[in-house]
């Protein structure tokens, strides 16, 4: 049984927040909507709660058409990403609140709400007032408040984003545990860094403008990226990407950069391509592309590197804290084995194969 | 979003209250302006515009106007620029500063005509306080309500000392909501006092000081129980606002028919007019803002 | 340079305080004057400048002879004001929510259209509708009843607590609305449970004012009631006659106007929290 969604559209002033969006999310398995902001993540999410009304399309679940259910009609949870919770309500009163709607009777009220609050580590504040909790421990409360319910579909927007990092990394893992156990749910976690999506080890689906660019297994999606739009969004530095040329003797990027043809670009037939490589797979090594450095960001522990060579501009991901001086000479390594192909209108050629 | 019917239940009891109350009287007004309604032939006939005729010609009418332009925008300029100066006062480094907000509240929350009553007895020409004051600064007694020009003025005192307060409060809420930065970016340049209010303060308070403007406005262009306890309209016709005269062909004479063409063309003009000054008003300070 | 600047603004606050209390201190004193005070002239101090007496403050407790009976309209006023105001509080709020939360279409008249005709009826001046309320009342004689003036009132405050009430609630975050429609909360029920415990203060405010607005009221109430109903205003002007003397006058205007010193002092707390910035539009 599965919520399938058929060409979901939504237009406000003329944008398209969903341009016909159609998947099909499993029960009890866990999807991550990644993408940019204004994407459309919220939009989709929002429609999948029913607090946004589609202008066309359909969304049914388990057969049912869900377009006449009224929200509060509806099983559907929703985590937003500033802590909302009921100002007014101890945070006991705030997790039993949906189940009292339900009008459960008080033992049983009392019994989930104490097994979800140890589940999300809340136990030692449930008389507390949400108003005096820190960050994190407010978005504990919207967590618990959502799975007490077992709604049939669990939908977080960007829960995290607004907890500091180490606090981020915490509560990720906390929970992979929580939804490892939930099998009845669907749930969809919407995002903004790829690599989240990664560490959850999740279905991905790849938003941008409104539409659906891709579906599929996190890993999976990232290195077969199916169009360079999902490259440059899937990837944390962003991909870079060249356009080149391809031949019976070795691909050209730029008008001088030569490299031989890799084994996984064998088949291709020779003309022009886009060519992508992560900025991490370049290194400074020789021989190498000769590159004059125009940027050395510094980010913690770690070097962007812009790098330009003629008309070829790229970016190196280093490790360590690297100084070159703007208007350096570097020579940049790139392994031509590491290089995606993509068709010069953007669809995925050849990728290559993970060692 | 579903819940439609939820969505009517929520606004139609206060809508059809408030159409039933409100919007048939002035559909009934207007019906009846077109009557003769009396003491003498009560009931609705038709006279056509006759009643309009009538007070097209009546100079007392259009003089009422004039006499209120002055008093309301008098009125409301003095309260604005003493409602700014005490909220700059207040506004930081003064001690007791909670005290004096509440007490520069009260005149506002007091009942208007019962205030009224009171200062009626200070403006008494021999024995009032205030010609106690006036002899005290080495004048002679004034004669207050019985000079039409210290009688309008003597209403606008009354009327300062009761509204004031209005502008000291929205003024003040908007002060404080100011955001810090500009006023550090001036003290760094360098500017004065002075120059900091012109450049900085006046500015970014207009949308605030356009909207007290206009709301004082509107409830000084109605202005009537301090006109009926201090002066009744006098001496003679000397502060008799529109208000005060539809009132007194209304229901003092009971001419309800020709008090209806009036009421109806007071509130077209009042609407029209207050309009006209929101939008100069608006361009204005708008104006000055840019420039500045 | 700096000490003038502050001595001349304290001494610019003190010159405005002097100014606000003057009023209530002169009706202070002259409610405990007799004949000898107030004929010679103006006088300040009691005992040094005229005798003191009681009987302004006595005056309040029986009619007749320049006195006044201030009790009835003191309850009368209390009744009609309490009544209106809540009235117009539950309607003016439930309005409210419907015109923050929710669109409304009826051909080209959308949500600000109808929130300014609820508000726009501030601007019509009391004259205008005197008359066909007076008719009105009289059609349902109700003329100077208790129950006549609470529907004319009510009809006057309500607009009051919409505009308090609609910038109050667009400051509550839809989420709150919506976290609480997902946990199977009605529209009403999210109204109810939800929004309306979290707005303990634009209540307070709105109410506040209402109360203000109502009891403050002359015009309406002295075209709409004479004999049987009289509210405070009213019956205090109707002193204001050559008969009726100073000392009871001054003592029946400082007890009306006393209860509304003291919320003054509740609403500043309330507007200091900064409530009323953003109902100026």
């Amino acid at each position: 049984m599965s919520l399938i969604v058929t060409e979901l559209s939504r237009r406000v002033d003329g944008v398209a927040h969903l341009d016909g969006v159609s998947c099909v999310l499993e029960r009890g398995r866990f999807y991550v909507v990644a993408g940019q902001t204004l994407s459309g993540k919220t939009s989709l999410l929002h429609a999948l709660a029913g607090l946004e009304t589609p202008d066309a399309g359909k969304i049914s679940l388990d057969g049912k058409d869900l377009a006449e259910m009224p929200v509060w009609a509806r099983s559907v949870s929703l985590v937003y990403q500033q802590f909302i919770n009921y100002p007014h309500l101890t945070v006991y009163e705030n997790i039993a609140f949906p189940l009292r709607r339900r009008h459960l009777v008080a033992t049983e009220v009392e019994r989930m709400v104490h097994e979800i609050a140890a589940t999300v580590g809340l136990t030692p504040l449930l008389l507390r007032m949400p108003g005096t909790l820190s960050g994190g421990q407010q978005q504990r409360v919207a967590l618990a408040r959502s799975l007490v319910k077992g709604s049939d579909l669990l939908l977080l927007d960007e829960p995290l984003v607004n907890l500091d990092y180490k606090l981020r990394e915490q509560l990720r893992e906390e929970f992979l545990n929580i939804f490892a156990k939930q099998s009845h749910s669907i749930l969809v976690y919407a995002t903004t860094d790829p690599l989240e999506a990664l560490l959850f080890d999740a279905d991905v689906l790849v938003m941008h403008e409104g539409r659906l660019l891709q579906v599929g297994a996190a890993q999976h999606v990232y290195a077969h990226p199916a169009t360079t739009t999902v490259a440059r969004i899937f990837s944390d530095p962003p991909m870079n990407l060249l356009s080149g040329h391809l031949d019976a003797t070795g691909l050209r990027l730029a008008d001088d950069v030569r490299l031989p043809r890799s084994g996984h670009l064998g088949d291709l037939p020779p003309g022009p391509y886009i060519f992508g490589f992560r900025p991490g797979d370049v290194g400074l090594a020789s021989p190498g592309i000769s590159s004059e450095v125009e940027l050395a960001e510094i980010s913690g522990s770690e070097t962007f590197l812009h790098l330009r060579h003629e008309t070829m501009r790229f970016v190196a991901h280093l490790s360590g804290v690297r100084t070159h001086a703007p208007g350096e000479n570097v020579e940049a390594f790139l392994d031509g084995a590491k290089l995606f192909a993509f068709t010069p209108d953007g669809k995925l050629a050849a990728a290559p194969s993970r060692v | 979003m579903s819940g439609d019917r939820s969505k009517m239940l929520f606004i139609s009891p206060g809508l059809i209250v408030l159409v039933a109350i409100i919007l048939f009287p002035l559909l009934f007004t207007i019906r009846v302006s077109f009557s003769d309604w009396d003491v003498a032939r009560p009931g609705l006939d038709w006279i056509g515009a006759t009643n309009y005729l009538r007070l097209a010609h009546d100079a007392r009418f259009w003089e009422s106007f004039g006499r209120l332009a002055l008093m309301a925008v008098g009125s409301v300029l003095l309260q604005y620029l003493l409602g700014f100066g005490l909220a700059l006062l207040v506004w930081r480094e003064v001690r007791a500063r909670r005290f004096f907000r509440v007490l520069f509240l009260i005149p506002m929350m007091t009942t208007p005509v019962i205030m009224a009553v009171i200062w009626r007895t200070m403006f008494h020409e021999s024995l009032g306080p205030v010609n106690d004051l006036v002899r005290l600064l080495g004048f002679a007694p004034l004669p207050w309500l019985s000079q039409s020009g210290l009688a309008m003025t003597s209403i606008i005192i009354v009327e300062v000392w009761q509204w004031t307060p209005f502008m000291f409060l929205m003024l003040l809420a908007g002060l404080m909501s100011l955001p810090r930065e500009p006023f550090l970016a001036a003290a760094i340049d360098g500017a004065g006092p002075v120059r900091t209010f012109l450049r900085v303060t006046f500015p970014m308070m207009a949308p605030i000081s356009i909207g007290a403007i206009i709301i004082r406005l509107i409830e000084a262009s109605k202005i009537l129980d301090s006109v009926y306890v201090i002066t009744s309209g006098g001496p003679g016709t000397a502060t008799e606002t529109s208000s005060y005269y539809i009132f007194i062909r209304g229901l003092r004479d009971f001419q309800v028919g020709y008090a209806a063409a009036l009421s109806f063309t007071y509130l077209v003009i009042m609407a029209i007019s207050l309009t006209i000054i929101a939008k100069v008003l608006a361009r204005v300070m708008l104006v000055r803002d840019h420039a500045a | 340079m700096n000490a003038l600047y502050r001595i001349l603004k304290y001494a610019a606050i003190l010159l405005w305080s002097a100014f606000v209390i003057a009023p209530f201190l002169w009706a202070l004193t002259t409610s405990f004057k007799t004949a000898n005070g107030i004929t010679g002239g103006p006088t300040y101090i009691p005992w040094l400048q005229y005798r003191p007496s009681l009987q302004g403050w006595r005056d309040l407790f029986h009619s007749g002879g320049g006195g006044i009976q201030i009790a009835g309209p003191y309850l009368s006023s209390l009744i009609v004001t309490i009544s209106a105001s809540l009235v117009s509080l539950v309607l003016g709020t439930l309005a409210a929510y419907g015109l923050s939360r929710f669109t409304y279409r009826a051909g080209f008249v959308r949500n600000a259209d109808i929130t300014f005709f609820f508000i726009s009826q501030r601007i019509m001046p009391p004259v205008v509708l005197a008359i066909p309320f007076f008719l009105m009342l009289q059609f349902l004689h109700l003329l100077d009843t208790k129950i006549g003036l609470i529907i004319v009132y009510i009809a006057l405050l309500m607009p009051i607590a919409v505009w308090v009430m609609v910038d109050f609630f667009n400051t509550v975050p839809r989420e709150l609305d919506q976290s609480a429609m997902l946990d199977g909360c009605s529209p009403f029920e999210t109204f109810w449970r939800v929004v309306l415990p979290n707005s303990k203060p634009g209540l307070v405010v709105a109410g506040l004012f209402c109360l203000i607005f109502g009891w403050n009221d002359f015009f309406f109430a002295f075209t709409l009631t004479f004999t049987q109903t009289q509210l405070l205003p009213v019956a205090i002007v109707s002193l204001n006659s050559s008969v009726t003397p100073w000392w009871s006058l001054s003592a029946a205007a400082l007890v009306s106007v006393a209860p509304l010193i003291a919320v003054a002092f509740v609403l500043e707390r309330y507007l200091s929290r900064g409530s009323l910035a953003g109902t100026i539009k």
